[in-house]
């Protein structure tokens, strides 16, 4: 399919259009090719997205076929060579006026109440064609008024002119049929299932591709007019695909996010994370001024006392007893400054933007054949190996879930159920931390995986491979890595969750890369950005991990937290609150008090995704710009700027004037980006993004599959943490319309381990000797694991350790 | 003269001719028996194409031609158009309930010429009876070795079952009827593809009707010249028709086409019940215009009926008398269309039912002297110039279908409904 | 997807319609074909579709709910509300309502004392305006639980009824029920048949039919 549309792409048929001739691309649409050459034929079922259904009968125009002109549905029809087509002529205005006019007569008039009134296409079209005075005296077609249909969707049925387009975002494209059409004939209706919610990730495309005010989002509804809203093209920064959107503002406040279309990422749609959940923007807990501690709570002091503060007691240290951690949701050039900071001014290596949850650097900002996300749609088999996408990058999920409509294979691994199981053509479950054993019989080719290794053997395949869980060994992804480098096809696309941490690494935010994914050991690399710095300390640094014990064992003294906060996210908790406690000093930016920059000494605020313009970089390497729909919130700031100032003070000058100079000594300074601004991100590229190359700067990747699975132990039970999309993370928690939506935490257990340890659905285990959950049985999961929800309230202070001991508690009596 | 190919055995074995004894006692299954042994695929397939047989579900499509679209990739499937539920038809009702074994030995003959394995009967769901006696022929076809694996030891085999509907007539539209198959809702896909290139299951697949199919063996144990020889050239055959409404004697007739209506009016059906005059009558099924007396000697064939501006359809006649209240009966006709809309179109939804909503005004005594311009004009939404064959606005003929009757009651008797409106009282009055 | 994980979900069903619905699965290429027939059976087991039985047949076929509710509402068969033990079907379209249709319908809700899909108090009867039920031959036409009866006539449909809540029998049979309270026929029925209805659901031997005498 996709193939026919790549090679139609070369090929031009002639159609005459109202006595015009027009060359146009073949294997198109009539609608889509009339629309080209700025003919736009009115419609309502269609969506350039979407099957067409030729429902709504509007696009309706007149083709000369073999018995005359005939009415045919535009949107439906390809067009061909030769083909002669009215789209103005008398029977075809008739037929869309009747159209019209049909839709009208059972449509409320309430355009004044309604969050669609200005930007719908019925309401324009009443306006432009539409019969002045009603001839239908009827009484009209009533439905109770809006019904929630999930916890951020409203339905109002009465206003739905039945197009169809959000039975098929939620069938086709998310995979959740859980809004469908109800009766038939008059009556037929949208709906849900009784007590069963439209809950879905995707339930918000639905509310934008609704083309008249039917759907509406809990979070917009009487919030704004259209034509009082400010709109800003930028990326989502929720997780590292950076699906494009439109952030729409009115009077200082983002009131809605909409996507946008960039075939090469997310073809217009979001996950509702990364729609609703800018709601944290104006969130009462923001951080909004800097904050030193006072004992066990926080003055506020303003911004010169603070980057005094910081500049003389960073000063104090030895470079080297210096780290800092995050920079994973910044932009590339607040990373670019964070590194050159902490490496020219401080003087200190050990930096690193992932909390030991991530890939090895290297691995993950430089693996090759690095294969593009567009590659999914012409390969005969996807292989994914790693986190559960429909949980961590559900925009990825859906690009996985077309390439399965378009006829790929799939191949999951996983250690438990994923999102994508019941599309998949093979689903391997192992036991978790048994994954290098499940590797090795695969590579062989024999015995139960022999079928999956045959289908991994045809034909072209996309590896997308990552960490299943952050209690698995990360040798194991670049073990599946290397097994998947000997795979035909495109390659390969590294897995990690948050937001920039592509960027962050392409901007040397690692112990052992500097930007431009130069090692630390390439001497000529680091030479020539030494001699731009002036100050470079020599050889790799600690990594997250390293930098929490060295704090704690009292070799290293202070830390720069960037919006991280590894108490929550790093494999071992409590390491991470004895580290930040031992420490003498910690700064931390951060836009919010998390677990980690409440031990802070002082906590800058910062100003985040919304508030910030620059460049990121996403999992394929594609570069993109953020834009900055409002001014930072309070006193907060770019840590950019923050830097510099610090710097400044220290005596040092970053040259970090504003984001152009910071992107145009990234441009010149690491080879990879040459040319990237900016301004050649939103002009040049439509704002699609230009992926930066990967050849001359990679690393030779040697990979040494090694035997390192768990030896099974009977009373204990390997750990699977499992992610999902709604967890406790400070995005999903500061946004209300979400927040409802975190999953209840359980220790799900295989059927016959739970009859072992004598427990059934609902019972209570303790796991790990910290904390207790309720149990699911569930036969997904593999015997002799346990799955564990991942960053969720009920399992704080759980180590992500490869095996836990897990038992019944015996209810009190 | 009369020739009979469908309904021999019932007429002649009133008691039992729907059972497997009496079917093999009158020749049945022995064209299959001689097919299997004796004939290729393309023979028999060759025959039906000679017989020049039209579709008998409505449109009339050249049953041989069909098959020839069939795309060659396995699996592929026979579906049967069980769905009756035009008004006024009632014939393929008699096909299954009395001379079942003669549909399935057609069902056998036509899947061994077209290489298809599985079939499905689609019979709607208000006929349990029709299934009942289709499902009990159906197993004692494989009880006899006629249905099940390599049937008469011939290596060729066919599995058939019964999907019973749920009550929509739209699932008759072949599309409509394969997605109600796949376990979906009944609404008509868009063509093309068309069912023999993606059917069920997207898959190649022939949708025949009920009496195209029993026509089959008869086919292949003439031969299709002698099928083409009988009747006129380009509506050869026999054909049932379903009479109905105000004649003396309703009921299905087997008949050679050629004869005139008044044939069939007066003569078969024994004339209007009561010693009452015809009014009207409608020539094939609710969606086909109607015709008045004048046309009454016009020739009973498919293309001088589809000359007058109707169509023979499924060949149900419903006759009306003078009695008749006509936009009582336009009412009826719409009414029904209204309500088996799938409503996937918005002009069939919602015009359908706005046509409904105005007849029923009128009939109240609140009709306005401008809903007969707003009746045409809204039918005129819905299949544009009003031309038959209909133009239409919508993916199905359903939405065109309810003007029908609009058409036909301004046509034909356009005082008789003024004389209903207040307005035009004054004015005729 | 029809496994062993899925049947108990119907676990609670009678074991002959446990059974049916086996055999209903495993004969269809595709497991969504079976949601129809499923209807039919879950409407035995739970006398009209109940929210349940809709739950009940998407695990069974394995799709959303929403997905089988969407199919049920689409067909007129599928009773999505309680129905009465006898269901009164009268047909009105073209050739039943040239012939008094409209009045047997009239007649009929008199009789019952119910409107337009209603059911008696009692849960015996439920009467419902029918489009087109192919017996124009023998018009007007009416269907007891699908059981036809042609030639009916507005006094005739009353005595039906009458007989109904006196006789109340447990299955109704066509050829009975057409002695007698039907007239002219569509066609001659052939032999008589002692299998019929025993609720809402088409007497079809895989899920509704049940003999005479049970
Ligand atoms: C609205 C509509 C209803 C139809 N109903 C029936 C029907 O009940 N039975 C039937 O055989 N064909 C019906 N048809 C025609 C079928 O779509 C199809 O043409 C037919 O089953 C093909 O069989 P044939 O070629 O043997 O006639 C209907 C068509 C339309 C548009
Ligand atoms: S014309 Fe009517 S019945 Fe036919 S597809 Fe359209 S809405 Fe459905
Ligand atoms: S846009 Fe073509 S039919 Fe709706």
């Amino acid at each position: 399919m996709a193939d026919a549309t790549r090679t139609a792409a070369e090929n031009l048929v002639t159609i005459t259009i109202n006595g015009i001739d027009h060359s146009v691309r073949a294997g198109q649409r009539l609608i889509t090719a009339a629309e080209g050459i700025g003919d736009y034929i009115p419609r309502f079922c269609h969506h350039d997205k979407l099957e067409p259904v030729g429902k709504c009968r509007m696009c309706l125009v007149e083709v000369e076929g073999p018995r005359g002109k005939q009415l045919v549905p535009s949107c439906t029809m390809i067009v061909n060579e030769g083909m002669v087509v009215d789209t103005e002529s008398v029977v075809v205005k008739k037929a869309q006026e009747g159209v019209l006019e049909f839709l009208l007569i059972n449509h409320p008039l309430d355009c004044s109440v309604c969050d669609k009134g200005g930007e719908c296409p019925l309401q324009d079209q009443t306006y432009a064609h539409g019969p002045g005075e009603s001839r239908f005296i009827e009484t009209k077609r009533t439905f109770k008024k809006p019904i929630p249909i999930s916890d951020v969707v409203l339905l109002d049925r009465e206003r739905c002119v039945l197009c169809d387009r959000c039975v098929r975002v939620a069938d086709d494209i998310a995979g959740d049929p859980l809004i469908t059409f109800n009766e038939r004939g008059n009556s037929t209706q949208i709906l849900t299932f009784p007590n069963e919610p439209f809950s879905s990730y995707f339930s918000g495309n639905t509310v934008q591709v609704c083309p008249v005010g039917a759907l509406t989002s809990v979070d917009y509804r009487f919030r704004a007019r259209p034509w009082d809203l400010e709109k800003v093209s930028s990326v989502s920064l929720r997780d590292t695909m950076h699906s494009s959107v439109e952030i729409h503002t009115t009077r200082g406040k983002v009131v809605r996010v909409y996507g946008a279309d960039n075939d090469h990422v997310n073809d217009g749609w979001l996950s509702d994370k990364d729609r609703f959940s800018f709601a944290t923007l104006h969130s009462e807990d923001r951080v909004t001024t800097p904050l030193v501690r006072n004992g066990d709570s926080f003055d506020k002091i303003s911004w010169p006392e603070a980057i005094e503060m910081v500049a003389s007691r960073l000063g104090a240290f030895l470079g080297q007893e210096v780290g800092s951690i995050g920079g994973a949701n910044s932009t590339n050039e607040e990373a670019y400054t964070l590194g050159k900071f902490m490496r020219s001014v401080v003087g200190t290596p050990h930096i690193d933007a992932q909390v030991g949850d991530g890939l090895k650097p290297h691995l993950a900002a430089a693996v090759t054949p690095r294969a593009l996300i567009q590659d999914l749609e012409s390969v005969s088999t996807v292989f994914v190996w790693g986190p559960d996408l429909k949980e961590t990058l559900p925009v990825m999920y859906l690009r996985v879930r077309k390439a399965v409509r378009n006829g790929a294979k799939l191949v999951v691994i996983h250690p438990a159920s994923t999102g994508l199981d019941s599309i998949a053509t093979h689903v391997v479950r192992y036991r978790a931390g048994s994954g290098q054993d499940t590797l090795r019989k695969l590579a062989s080719g024999e015995g139960e995986l022999a079928g999956v290794a045959e289908t991994l053997a045809s034909g072209s395949v996309v590896t997308l491979f990552g960490r299943a869980s952050i209690a698995e060994d990360p040798g194991l992804a670049e073990s599946v890595a290397a097994y998947a480098r000997g795979l035909d096809g495109p390659g390969l696309i590294p897995l990690l969750g948050r937001g920039n941490t592509f960027g962050a690494l392409d901007m040397g935010l690692a112990p052992n890369l500097l930007p431009g994914r130069v090692s630390t050991s390439d001497e000529k690399g680091s030479s020539s950005i030494e001699d731009a710095w002036g100050l470079m300390p020599v050889g790799a640094g600690r990594d997250s991990m390293g930098m929490l014990a060295a704090l704690r064992s009292g070799d290293m003294k202070a830390l720069v937290l960037v919006g991280s906060d590894p108490v929550r996210d790093c494999p071992d908790p409590g390491l991470a609150v004895e580290a930040l406690e031992a420490a003498d000093f910690v700064v931390a930016f951060d836009a919010f008090l998390t677990d980690s920059s409440r031990l802070a000494d002082l906590v800058l605020p910062a100003a985040v995704w919304g508030e910030v313009d620059g460049t990121v970089t996403n999992l394929e390497g594609r570069v993109q710009a953020v834009k900055r729909a409002l001014p930072p919130r309070g006193q907060a700031q770019s840590i950019m700027g923050a830097l510099s100032d610090i710097a400044f003070a220290m005596g040092a000058d970053l040259k970090a004037f504003d984001v152009a100079t910071v992107t145009k000594e990234i441009s010149t300074l690491a080879p990879a980006y040459e040319g990237v601004t900016p301004d050649y991100l939103t002009f040049e590229t439509d704002g699609t993004g230009v992926v930066v190359p990967m050849d001359g700067v990679a690393q030779p990747l040697g990979y040494i599959p090694t035997d390192m699975s768990v030896p099974i132990v009977t009373d204990r039970f390997t750990l699977h943490l499992a992610a999902s999309l709604y967890d406790d993370g400070v995005t999903t928690r500061n946004a209300p319309s979400i927040s409802g939506l975190v999953p209840k935490a359980v220790a799900r257990l295989n059927p016959k381990d739970a009859s072992l340890l004598a427990v059934s659905q609902d019972s209570v285990v303790t796991i790990a000797d910290v904390l207790e959950l309720p149990v699911a049985v569930d036969s997904t999961v593999v015997q002799g694991s346990v799955v564990v929800p991942f960053n969720h309230a009920a399992t704080k202070g759980l180590s992500a350790t490869a095996a836990v001991a897990v038992a019944a508690v015996r209810s009190e009596i | 003269m009369t020739t009979r190919i469908l309904t021999t055995r019932m007429e002649e074995h009133p008691s039992d001719s729907n059972s497997m004894a009496r079917y093999l006692d009158t020749g049945g299954y022995a064209t299959l028996r001689h097919a299997l042994a004796s004939l290729s695929p393309e023979q028999v397939a060759s025959e039906v194409k000679a017989s020049n047989l039209r579709g008998r579900g409505g449109a009339g499509f050249p049953m041989g031609v069909k098959w020839g679209f069939l795309a060659d990739s396995d699996p592929k499937y026979l579906v049967i158009n069980a769905d009756e539920s035009e008004p006024g038809t009632f014939k393929d009702r008699q096909l299954l309930e009395r001379d079942p074994h003669q549909l399935v030995e057609g069902i056998v003959l036509s899947s061994f010429a077209l290489g298809i394995h599985r079939a499905f009967i689609y019979i709607r769901g208000e006929y349990p009876k029709a299934a009942r006696r289709v499902q009990q022929a159906i197993e004692e076809a494989f009880e006899a070795g006629y249905l099940g694996a390599d049937i008469c030891g011939s290596g060729f085999s066919l599995d058939v079952s019964i999907h019973l509907g749920g009550g929509a007539y739209i699932c008759g539209e072949e599309t409509a009827l394969l997605n109600s198959l796949e376990g979906r809702r009944g609404e008509p896909r868009l063509k093309p593809p068309f069912p023999a290139v993606a059917g069920l299951y997207s898959r190649p697949t022939i949708v025949n009707n009920v009496e195209s199919l029993s026509n089959v063996p008869w086919i292949v144990a003439n031969g299709g010249t002698a099928y083409s020889s009988i009747g006129p050239e380009r509506s050869a055959g026999t054909r049932m028709f379903s009479l109905s409404g105000h004649v003396k004697k309703p009921g299905n007739y087997e008949i050679v086409m050629g004869m005139s209506w008044r044939d069939l009016i007066y003569g078969i059906g024994g004339g209007i019940r009561d010693g009452n005059e015809l009014k009207t009558w409608i020539p094939g099924g609710a969606s086909a215009p109607w015709l008045v007396p004048e046309h009454l000697d016009t020739p009973l064939t498919i293309d001088d009926v589809t000359a007058l501006g109707t169509m023979l359809g499924s060949g149900a006649v419903v006759v009306m008398d003078q009695t008749t209240d006509v936009v009582a009966a336009a009412h009826s006709i719409v009414r029904f269309f209204a309500h088996e809309s799938c409503g996937q179109c918005t002009p069939c939804r919602e015009g359908t039912r706005w046509l409904q909503d105005i007849l029923e005004r009128i009939l109240d005594g609140s009709g306005r002297p401008s809903d007969i311009d707003l009746l045409l004009d809204v039918s005129d939404n819905i299949s544009p110039g009003l031309t038959w064959p209909p133009a239409m606005t919508t993916i199905c003929p359903l939405g065109p279908s309810a003007t029908a009757p609009i058409v036909s009651i301004t046509k034909y008797f356009l005082d008789e409904v003024k004389a209903k409106i207040d307005g035009f009282e004054v004015a005729v009055g | 997807m029809s496994g062993s994980m899925n049947r108990s979900v119907i676990n609670h069903w009678s074991p002959e319609n446990q059974r049916r619905a086996a055999a209903i699965l495993a004969s269809y290429p595709e497991d969504r074909s079976a949601v129809m027939p499923l209807l039919y059976l879950a409407s035995r087991e739970h006398r009209y579709v109940t929210e349940d039985a809709m739950k009940e047949v998407a695990a069974l076929v394995g799709i959303a709910a929403a997905q089988v509710r969407s199919v049920a509402s689409f067909y007129t068969m599928y009773k999505r509300e309680p129905v009465g033990d006898y269901l009164i079907s009268v047909c009105t379209s073209i050739s039943c309502h040239l012939l008094g249709g409209d009045q047997v319908l009239a007649a009929a809700f008199s009789a019952a004392g119910v409107g337009n899909g209603e059911t008696t108090e009692d849960g015996k009867i439920s009467v419902e305006r029918a489009e087109c039920i192919g017996a124009c031959g023998g018009a007007p036409a009416v269907q007891v639980n699908y059981e036809l009866i042609e030639g009916i006539t507005p006094d005739k449909i009353a005595a039906l009824v009458a007989w109904l809540n006196d006789t109340q029998p447990n299955v109704v049979l066509t050829d009975e029920m057409q002695q007698l309270f039907g007239g002219q026929r569509s066609f001659d029925w052939g032999p008589t048949e002692s299998v019929g209805a025993s609720s809402a659901v088409p007497a079809f031997g895989p899920y509704g039919s049940a003999s005479e005498g049970q």
